[in-house]
């Protein structure tokens, strides 16, 4: 192909050759050889052509002749030459402003030739001509901007863009015009640009990175210097600008209080600055940054807690301490290198004297063992005031010197001096505050906060001063701390903090989370205080953490041992007997104990460590001391403060009651004076006393009682405690008494009726009371709010939760399954499961929620009839639940828990058909310790899984075993005896019915009900064996002894119609006709059967208008899924019977009789019945 | 910055709402918000006219957290038994399904590179983590027993782990417990590196800020918000405001704005700068359960639930 193309142009150099000899002097043929030429490298002949062309025709394609001939002149390279280029270019310019070739060679010449003025006018004059002149506009907006003609730049740099939008050099250019200009953002978008277009554009790279940190967006200048390096790896400015970008990021960290991330940043920081000054080793700047980075890590480096563990070494943390000192030392000595290098570098920059001075000071404020004399001047004084001697009028270098003087004279004057320069210097005036303060000038120390504040109100300092100064007034504790809290906020100084947990010990904000962030920040910077580590520990007491209190504690302890002062010994005091309390709390008696006899050896036993020592010795088991101890205690009341005295007393009275019994602690109380009562704490605690008294041996005094308590709070607690009294006091020796119990705690609700602790105890007792409707009232007494669960005897969830259960009526609502016949309308009761649901939630670790929910599971499980689903998930959360080690802990409720699971997992086993899983649960459910009459449900279970296997032996052995265990439950009974008629077991009849009416008698208000259900399983049982006639005895007794219900009442009426269509007597139909009409009436949603039975029992009776108004009664009763055969046969009838009526709207009507009989073949083909109407009606 | 309600469904479930997160838009579709709720459902809902877009079936328990891939085509529910389903949002085809023990599942996060499913382990007091390709589980991280404590006496060491939150890079896992400790493990080596302290109550939610992997904020019972230097284990800020536990929190993809629900039946707007809430929504009532900004870019969306069944929708700027 080349070959080709190149013998083309041969061809067609031939053949213009030829035509030009043809035409001489048509210049357009000239022009096109010359071109040719041109592209052939032969620039001579060409420039001929374009002579001869220009001279025919000067204008010819846009003065591109002159153009060929400037270029042509231009590269010759001679002064004669370039005159000549310059004309021809001028030329073809002024021919075609819009011909950039042109221009920039023209520009480039008249650069060269260094006459910038004639260059500008060239391209202003181009960019007039033409707005497509972009390479003039180009041209005019650079020199534009190297004359520092910024606005006027951004315009043509801008209209040049238009030309040429791909160049990253006029972006590049833009963004520099911007920045000159401040228009920040405008300049960081236009080097965005040009990175853009091509990413190695270092200068806009770091340009840009400049501008971000100029912003304060340190990340994103940190990354665009990064990216900058990465291109140019030597590039001092990148390097510089990273350092200082990774130092803005540092300090934002610090001024959080991320001490840490702060110093890792600023490892990175000196690494990149030590990396610069090897570069341009010359640089005073860049020593200062190397200098200012380490100066900051020296102070923000933080002191790091080992993962000590709950182990304490004193060796280690001196070290630790030790260490950390070291590290910010160095880093503090080798900083003052750096600045000190800067200084060699600039000597006569006034600021690097006075950084060195800053550095000194802080150098000497962490090793201040070298002892200075302080009446000779000391360097860092000394180097302030070099660089006041440079700048005497820099108001700055005076407050410098202010601070860092030990001289109190010299300090004030240098500060006033400092004001009179500037007086709206807000940290001369706080440090002015400061100074005043120190020197007790409390009146002076407050104005200059004040003076200070006001200037500048973030600035830390002034707030501290304030709350410091507050303090002393104990009346504003609370505006002190708010005070404090702000100066931490603004600036996270160990001091600050440390002082901010003072104030929160006083003012009782210790558990604040703004407290405990501020005191670890403390830790990590100032660990040589003592008095950091005890309020560290404070704070970790006040949120409960017992063991991380005692641990601070010892480091407080350890860390004042390393101080010298003449108070340590009352402060060793005071963390000694925090030490004790706090491993007291923490369950660690025995060392408790020790520290406690550490102080009495020290003669430094006062009322709290007393209280901590008797409670220790008692918590031993040592109780005789502990007893002689609080005795002692109690004895000396009366030269405590009342509150300590109402505790010493308090805890006497316990330890004599845990101790000595009820006894002597009542004798004990009767004996005191009255005033002691005042405190309602002890007054409580009489009341619980005089609960548990069966002689009320305390009434004397209960009434100076009832007038000291004054919350709402307290006085319900007070009602609490007298409803737990009388259930004692009116209980008999087996059973409390319940219901005496309930009507007071009623009477009490009535009283406050908002408080849950009364409605909660009102429920539980209800539910204990175990009588037939309580249930349900316990369930409504308690409201589940959405509040967060509550503490309290026992919860709402709780007697929500075993309320459901409990409820012997069946609570579902969907008919699918069965109906609701219980008369009291527990409504809520479907809701349960989801309330527990609510409620495990909130708190997903609670054992009892999930013991509850599994509960109700199971019950609703029961009333679905096992559906498969359920029961899979039951499985699941009872194995789980099971393995739990909740259940393996000592105590009657755990391992009840434990046995009521075992039995709900034996229950589903059984009806999924897994018999020896079944069998197997219940047989761990036996073996718990538990009564009797709890295990008698254990070998029920086991009776109804050998009689479903068909083991005859293993289900008499059971039953037996169940007769022998005997329950008060009566419900086991009623379940032993269905078992016992159904698998025809030796009859042990006499004796479950003798246990059945013993049990029954304790329940005042439900034995009826229970009698009722006996003689409903009897007549069932007869029903069964088939003797219809006692059945009918049995359920009218039932009928008679339970009143209006429903189910019974249906029983009943079945069972005389049975009878009178077996013969006998026809009272039996009128008895049936009674009894249903009373279920009718007695259900609260519509029984189904009932109606039905009622219409035929009319109808044998001859009444046609009740059998066909019943009839109609019956439709609506069944869910349209359920409907069975003889319903749609029923409807036939009455359909067939009302055909003449005109009243069509009945449902009967919506299908004619034959339609119905139809439906009930569909439904059931195999009644012959319906397939003899069919015929009839067909027929 | 400031919250702008949109649109609100009042009924969106049939009982309490627990649960809510953004499918991450595809090409086919936008973003989706996805909520689970006590009524055993997890239901699809468009945005910003929140139409429902699909109701999913198949827990048996109330769902209690629900996640979505990265990419947007699949998510994870799982109910208060521990039943994790893993399904296509689109077509709602079970991809997976595995159950842990009851009370071992709680939070549910897919990591940012979308390679890993991590959960918070309840009562295991662990962290459980599955390959999202092969849905094996390929991790446990366990906090370690604090020192001084017996073996024997498991649950009074056991922390119930709640809330679990990747760090943008995936390097990093922290979960919440319930006693108010904040546990870092380290993925890539599956290890646990340190605890962070400060909160004494259930920490039932956190998040790293998407800009800044080293800073996590969390969301506790004891009222608090508080951010971490995750790294550094320093509390660098704590930020008060609500009446009750803070339930959820979220941060804004421009990591500039923290939102958080609460039981006192607010959501709140934090400004991270200024450590100040600059705005309270108060239309729900009752506690608010979940927050979730849209992930991606502009404009900003935020989502809430709540107990009252209802799903808000806010446009946030």
């Amino acid at each position: 192909m080349p070959h080709s193309e190149e013998q083309d142009k041969e061809c067609e150099l031939r053949r213009l050759e030829e035509s030009i000899q043809d035409r001489p002097d048509d210049p357009s043929l000239r022009f096109e050889l010359g071109v040719l030429l041109w592209e052939q490298d032969e620039k001579e002949k060409a420039a001929e052509q374009f002579v001869v062309a220009a001279k025919l025709n000067p204008e010819i394609e846009k003065g591109g002749a002159f153009r060929y001939l400037g270029l042509y002149y231009a590269g010759l390279e001679s002064q004669s030459h370039a005159q000549r280029a310059l004309k021809c270019l001028q030329k073809a310019v002024s021919l075609n402003p819009d011909d950039s070739v042109s221009g920039e060679a023209l520009c480039d010449l008249l650069d060269q030739q260094g006459i910038e003025t004639l260059e500008v006018a060239a391209c202003r004059e181009a960019s007039q001509k033409s707005p497509r002149a972009f390479w003039a506009f180009q041209r005019l907006g650079y020199l534009q901007l190297h004359q520092n003609k910024c606005s006027e730049a951004v315009h043509s740099l801008q209209h040049a863009i238009r030309g040429y939008p791909t160049s990253p050099v006029l972006w590049e250019a833009l963004g520099l015009a911007y920045q000159r200009l401040g228009r920040f953002t405008a300049a960081l978008k236009s080097y965005g640009r040009a990175i853009e277009l091509e990413g190695t554009r270092i200068f806009a790279l770091i340009e840009s990175g400049n501008i971000y940190l100029m912003l304060g967006s340190y990340k994103k200048g940190v990354e665009a210097f990064q990216q900058a390096l990465e291109f140019s790896p030597k590039s001092v400015s990148a390097h510089y600008g990273l350092s200082s970008g990774l130092l803005g990021l540092a300090k934002e960290c610090i001024n959080l209080g991320a001490f840490r991330w702060g110093a890792t940043v600023l490892e990175e920081a000196s690494k990149v600055a030590w990396t610069s000054t090897h570069l341009a080793g010359n640089m005073s700047s860049i020593w200062k940054l190397h200098g200012d980075i380490l100066l900051t890590y020296a102070k923000c480096y933080p002191w790091m807690e080992e993962d000590r563990g709950l182990e304490f070494d004193v060796g280690a943390f001196n070290n630790s301490i030790l260490s950390w000192k070291h590290t910010c030392c160095v880093a503090a000595k080798t900083a003052r290198c750096s600045y000190q290098r800067a200084l060699h570098l600039a000597p006569w920059q006034a600021n690097a004297y006075s950084d060195i001075a800053v550095t000194s000071n802080f150098i000497y404020s962490l090793d201040n063992s070298s002892g200075h004399d302080s009446s000779s001047w000391q360097p860092s004084e000394k180097m302030a005031l070099g660089a006041l001697l440079l700048e005497g009028d820099n108001s700055e270098f005076w407050v410098g010197l202010g601070c860092l003087s030990n001289h109190n004279a010299l300090k004030q004057h240098a500060l006033i001096r400092g004001l009179q320069l500037n007086v709206s210097l807000a940290v001369a005036w706080a440090f002015l505050g400061k100074l005043y303060r120190k020197q007790g000038e409390k009146q002076f120390a407050r104005q200059a906060f004040d003076c200070a504040r006001s200037i500048d109100p973030s600035l830390a300092l002034p707030w501290a001063g304030m709350s410091a100064d507050s303090h002393s007034r104990e009346s504003a504790v609370d505006e002190a701390y708010e005070s404090c809290l702000r100066a931490v906020q603004i600036f996270p100084l160990a001091e600050f903090q440390i002082g901010l947990a003072k104030l929160a010990l006083v003012s009782g904000h210790l558990s604040s989370s703004q407290v405990f962030g501020a005191i670890k920040q403390a830790m990590q910077r100032a660990p040589h205080y003592p008095e950091c580590h005890n309020l560290n520990g404070l704070v970790s007491e006040a949120q409960s953490n017992y063991q991380s209190a005692a641990v601070s504690y010892r480091l407080a302890r350890c860390a004042i041992t390393n101080l010298s002062g003449s108070d340590t010994k009352s402060q060793m005091k005071d963390i000694t007997v925090n030490l004790a309390r706090a491993l007291c709390k923490a369950g660690n008696a025995l060392d408790a104990l020790q520290e406690c006899e550490l102080l009495k050896k020290e003669g430094l036993l006062d009322a709290e460590s007393s209280q901590i020592y008797a409670f220790s010795l008692w918590q031993l088991g040592q109780t005789d001391l502990a007893l002689t101890v609080a005795r002692n205690l109690a004895e000396c009341v009366s030269a405590m403060e009342q509150a300590s005295a109402a505790a010493a007393v308090i805890l006497f009275s316990r330890f004599l009651y845990y101790i000595s019994g009820l006894d002597s602690t009542i004798n004990n109380i009767l004996q005191m004076p009255k005033q002691r009562f005042q405190s309602s704490k002890f007054s409580l605690i009489v009341s619980a006393i005089h609960a548990l008294d069966q002689r009320n041996r305390l009434k004397p005094v209960g009434s100076s009682i009832r007038n000291n308590l004054k919350t709402p709070e307290e006085i319900t607690e007070m009602f609490f405690l007298l409803a737990l009294g009388t259930l004692v006091k009116h209980g008999s020796e087996y059973r409390l008494g319940y219901q005496k119990g309930i009507d007071h705690i009623r009477k009490s609700l009535h009283m406050y009726p908002n408080s849950s602790l009364l409605r909660n105890l009102l429920g539980y007792l209800l539910l204990s009371s175990e009588e037939w409707k309580n249930t349900h009232m316990a369930t409504r007494c308690c409201s589940i709010g959405t509040d967060p669960i509550k503490g309290g005897f026992k919860m709402a969830y709780e007697i929500l939760g075993a309320g459901a259960v409990a409820c012997y009526a069946v609570g579902n609502s969907n008919p699918k399954f069965s109906y609701p016949t219980c008369s009291y309308q527990c409504l809520n009761e479907p809701q349960t499961i989801q309330h527990l649901q609510k409620c495990l939630r909130q708190e997903p670790w609670n054992q009892n929620v999930r013991y509850l929910l599994v509960l109700n599971l199971v019950q609703k499980a029961r009333e679905e009839r096992f559906p498969r689903h359920l029961c899979i998930i039951l499985r699941r959360l009872i194995i789980v639940a099971l393995s739990d080690e909740l259940y393996h802990k000592p105590g009657i409720a755990f391992r009840y828990m434990k046995f009521q699971l075992l039995l709900c997992a034996s229950e589903i086993c059984l009806h999924d058909g897994y018999l020896i899983d079944c069998i197997n649960h219940a047989n761990d459910a036996s073996m718990i310790r538990l009564p009797d009459a709890y295990l008698f449900f254990a070998h029920l279970l086991l009776c109804r899984a050998y009689a479903s296997e068909g083991d005859a032996v293993n289900l008499n052995r059971e039953y037996i075993r169940c007769l022998e265990l005997s329950t008060d439950y009566n419900i086991g009974w009623l379940c032993l005896k269905f078992i016992e008629s159904h698998y025809e077991l030796k009859t042990g009849l006499d004796t479950l019915e003798l246990s059945f009416k013993e049990c029954s008698k304790e329940m005042m208000n439900s034995s009826n009900m229970w009698m009722a259900l006996f003689n409903l399983v009897q007549g069932l049982m007869s029903l069964s064996s088939q003797d219809t006639s006692s059945a009918e005895g049995f359920l009218s007794q039932a009928c008679s002894l339970a009143g209006a219900e429903s189910t019974l009442l249906l029983c009943h009426g079945a069972t005389c119609m049975e009878l009178s269509r077996l013969g006998y007597d026809s009272q039996f139909l009128s008895l049936a006709v009674r009894s249903l009409t009373k279920a009718q009436e007695a259900s609260l949603i519509p029984l189904p059967i009932v109606s039905a039975l009622l219409a035929q029992a009319e109808g044998s009776l001859g009444s046609r208008e009740k059998w066909e108004t019943n009839l109609h009664l019956e439709w609506p009763t069944w869910p349209p899924e359920m409907r069975p055969a003889e319903l749609f046969f029923q409807m036939h009838l009455l359909a067939k019977q009302s055909k003449a009526s005109t009243d069509t709207s009945s449902i009967e009507f919506c299908q004619s009789p034959q339609g119905w009989v139809l439906r009930a073949i569909h439904t059931n083909p195999s009644c012959m019945r319906y397939w003899k109407a069919l015929q009839k009606l067909v027929e | 910055m400031k919250l702008a309600g949109l649109k609100s469904i009042d009924d969106a479930h049939d009982e309490s709402v627990w649960a809510i997160t953004w499918v991450p838009a595809t090409e086919a579709r936008p973003a989706l918000l996805l909520t689970g709720s006590l009524d055993e459902t997890v239901r699809l809902w468009q945005p910003d006219e929140l139409v429902n877009r699909g109701k999913m079936t198949g827990h048996c328990l109330g769902v209690a957290s629900v996640a979505a891939h990265p990419l947007g085509f699949i998510a994870a529910s799982a109910s208060l038994d521990s039943f994790v389903r893993i399904f296509d949002v689109d077509s709602n085809t079970t991809i997976a399904s595995f159950e842990a023990p009851p009370s071992e599942v709680w939070q549910l996060r897919f990591n940012p590179q979308g390679t890993m499913l991590a959960a918070a382990g309840g009562g295991s007091a662990s962290v459980k983590v599955w390959d999202t390709s092969t849905w094996n589980l390929v991790a446990t991280l366990s906090i370690p027993r604090p020192e001084g404590t017996k073996p024997a006496d498991k649950s009074s060491s056991k922390k119930f782990v709640l809330s679990v939150a990747w760090s943008p890079d995936g390097r990093r896992i922290a979960c919440g417990s319930m006693d108010g400790t904040v546990s870092v493990f380290d993925t890539d080596r599956g290890k646990f590196l340190h605890h962070l302290e400060g909160h004494c109550m259930p920490v039932r939610s956190l998040v790293f800020s998407p800009v800044e992997p080293r800073l996590l904020f969390t969301g506790s019972d004891d009222q608090h918000v508080h951010m971490y230097d995750a790294e550094g284990k320093t509390q660098v800020g704590s930020m008060s405001g609500h009446n009750g536990w803070v339930l959820s929190v979220d941060a804004s993809t421009d990591g500039a704005a923290l939102a958080t629900g609460s039981s006192d039946r607010t959501v709140k707007l934090w400004d991270i700068g200024m450590k100040a809430a600059v705005q309270t929504m108060s239309n729900h009532n009752d506690q608010v359960w979940g927050v979730a900004f849209r992930p991606g870019g502009m404009p900003g969306r935020l989502a809430s639930v709540s107990d009252d069944k209802s799903i808000s929708l806010y446009d946030y700027s």
